[in-house]
């Protein structure tokens, strides 16, 4: 990985990456539905290989099961759009032709949740990791910087099976560097502390990072855990966290409802009842506006994830005797 | 292929596959019979005398493809690939049963022979795009062969696929309609009509042939004359008749899906066929 690939967008290291890996495979194959550009792959990867390169004009579903058709035949087709449009518009071609066909096809949802800014309500998909997580043999991506998105496709090409992963097109801030390597299934501990757990994925994870290094200031010792794998979901990180912290805090540029905040109180209110406070969007649509409105309206920006933080950790002191409760049931020190 | 075609062998196979298609459904209580036995002489054609396979060994690299995009039909090919060799005849016996690798819906993981899962209509026609589509880029000869319902021509999906296929010219790609003119809820032409079918496809820039899906020349010499177009995917109207050789339901919108509640309505189906000389396998 080259040292300087966080002054690109996004977008541009997902087309260099495929790129490098269609140069290493002759199996990989890039698939669009019109959408080639913003995606980033036209002309990075549409000019270098014009025979691997199919645009299946705006015509997801059949772009989809057309992926399946091919991965059948041993190509590693990797397919973008919009997150709506490469999740729930498609979500039974997904399901049948390539997770319950189990067939080797990569989706790319690109500018997830509130990133698709300016395209508004009808763009901005706020439930795709919720409903790809639902679907059984798909594994589920959410990188948050440059580094973390090409480690993820270099393993998503080498591995033999669906897999669904967002893409942020943008540039988004630096996180790791080129030494970082992409763990299936396991959280990346990016700071440690006992006050809260901080649990972020994607786009909110550089967000979470300044919260719980602001918050050093205050006293306030986050633990947080950057789930770059939403699905499988690392279980025994995030409670043995709650165990030392008693607090947890979730972050995503998604609903609150089925996606990140889900799985965590689904693996905690199984293995660890602990009180968590799932920061996105609420049961609502999206709509075109600026980030910071967005961020303000449904409340998971820096300075909600902060308070949210302090929140949670303060209710952890008060509730102690509560605390002493769940300890004397040997679950939690 | 060595084709050692005797027609009144070929009707007897024919018989024979529609004796235990009917058979295997009642077992099972259920299913989806009209659709597999309007397509027993096209796909006894297909296995027998067309497609390059080797039931030894389902998955050779150069073999010709089957996709039933119309999954529901799985029956038709359980026996056809059966009677060719794929696996036991015995396993006919269990279709749907718990745990079957014969499901009502065709599967590409469970069943030795089946090139892709299909179940939910208008997908199968996109994958065979993409098989196609693979195949030119490998410099494969072999032809992948797909089979849609008229009803499943409902769903936008087929059209989708229709115009890539067409724009990428996929002359590998043989489609073929089971055009029974009936769907689950009626006649095509009363639910949602599907004429001028055969016009729909030639505007999509598919090469369109016609046949009648129950006499053993007129599909075997349509689908060589399809195989020896270029430059455009073929796609052959196959007219047939649903239920075809089961007179209680033969044409009749009620043959999509029966129930077979006793071994009653068991002998009234069996014995409702035009043949019946014949033992099962299993």
């Amino acid at each position: 990985m080259q040292a300087n690939l966080h002054e690109f967008e996004m977008r541009n290291v997902y087309a260099r990456t495929l790129l490098e890996l269609a140069n290493e495979n002759p199996n990989i194959l890039v698939l669009e539905a019109d959408l080639s550009k913003a995606s980033g792959t036209n002309p990075t990867f549409a000019k270098e290989f014009p025979d691997r390169f199919i645009n299946c004009g705006v015509a997801e579903a059949d772009m989809i099961c057309i992926a399946a058709g091919m991965a059948v035949e041993g190509k590693i087709p990797f397919c973008a759009s919009f997150t709506p449009f490469a999740t729930r518009r498609v979500y039974d071609q997904v399901t049948i032709s390539v997770a319950y066909a189990n067939t080797n096809v990569k989706i790319v949802g690109t500018a997830p949740g509130i990133t698709a800014g300016p395209n508004g309500g009808t763009h901005m998909c706020f439930q795709d990791m919720a409903i790809m997580r639902a679907m059984p043999n798909m594994i589920v991506l959410s990188p948050c910087d440059c580094y973390e998105l090409s480690a993820c496709l270099r393993w998503m090409a080498a591995h033999e099976g669906p897999v669904y992963m967002q893409l942020i097109r943008m540039l988004q801030p630096k996180v790791f560097d080129e030494t970082y390597t992409f763990n299936p299934g396991k959280a990346v501990h990016l700071h440690g502390g006992s006050s809260v757990t901080l649990v972020s994925t994607g786009y909110m994870t550089p967000f979470a990072l300044k919260a719980a290094e602001q918050l050093e200031a205050e006293g306030i010792e986050v633990d947080l855990l950057h789930c770059p794998s939403i699905k499988p979901f690392d279980a025994d990180s995030l409670v043995a966290s709650a165990k030392k912290t008693g607090a947890v805090v979730t972050v995503e540029n998604q609903s609150i409802i089925g996606g990140l905040g889900g799985a965590v109180c689904e693996v905690l209110s199984e293995s660890l009842p602990t009180p968590v406070k799932r920061l996105g969007v609420p049961d609502r649509f999206g709509e075109v506006a600026t980030e910071n409105y967005l961020f303000n309206k449904h409340g998971f920006g820096l300075e909600h994830i902060k308070e949210a933080c302090r929140q949670m950790a303060s209710l952890n002191k008060m509730e102690g005797t509560q605390d002493a409760a769940v300890s004397s049931k040997g679950e939690r020190n | 292929m060595n084709d050692t075609f005797n027609c009144e062998e070929f009707d007897r196979l024919a018989g024979e596959l529609r004796y235990v298609i009917t058979d295997m459904i009642c077992r099972a209580g259920s299913g989806h019979i009209g659709g597999a036995l309007s397509l027993v002489e096209t796909v006894v054609t297909l296995y027998w005398r067309v497609l390059n396979i080797d039931p030894r060994n389902p998955k050779m690299e150069d073999r010709d493809r089957v996709i039933l995009s119309k999954g529901h039909g799985g029956p038709v090919l359980y026996a056809a690939l059966a009677y060719k060799g794929f696996f036991p005849k015995e396993m006919l016996g269990s279709l749907n049963a718990d745990g079957t690798n014969l499901p009502s819906h065709v599967d590409r993981i469970r069943t030795p022979g089946i090139d892709m899962t299909a179940g939910s209509l208008g997908q199968g026609l996109s994958c065979a795009c993409g098989m196609a589509m693979a195949a030119k880029m490998d410099g494969k000869k072999h032809k992948i062969f797909c089979i849609v319902g008229d009803g499943e021509c409902d769903e936008g999906q087929v059209w989708e696929a229709a115009m890539f296929a067409g724009h990428r010219k996929l002359d590998n790609l043989i489609a073929i309609t089971d055009y029974n003119k009936l769907q689950i809820d009626g006649f095509t032409n009363d639910v949602l009509t599907l004429e001028p079918l055969a016009d729909k496809w030639r505007a999509f820039n598919w090469e369109v042939l016609e046949m009648d899906g129950h006499d053993w020349d007129n599909i075997y010499t349509t689908i060589n004359k399809a195989k020896q177009i270029q430059g455009k995917p073929v796609m052959i109207v196959a007219h047939t008749i649903k239920a075809k050789d089961c007179s209680i339901i033969e044409n009749k919108p009620e043959s999509h899906n029966i129930k077979v509640d006793d071994e009653a309505a068991h002998r009234k189906y069996m014995g409702a066929l035009k043949c019946t000389d014949y033992s099962l396998p299993y």
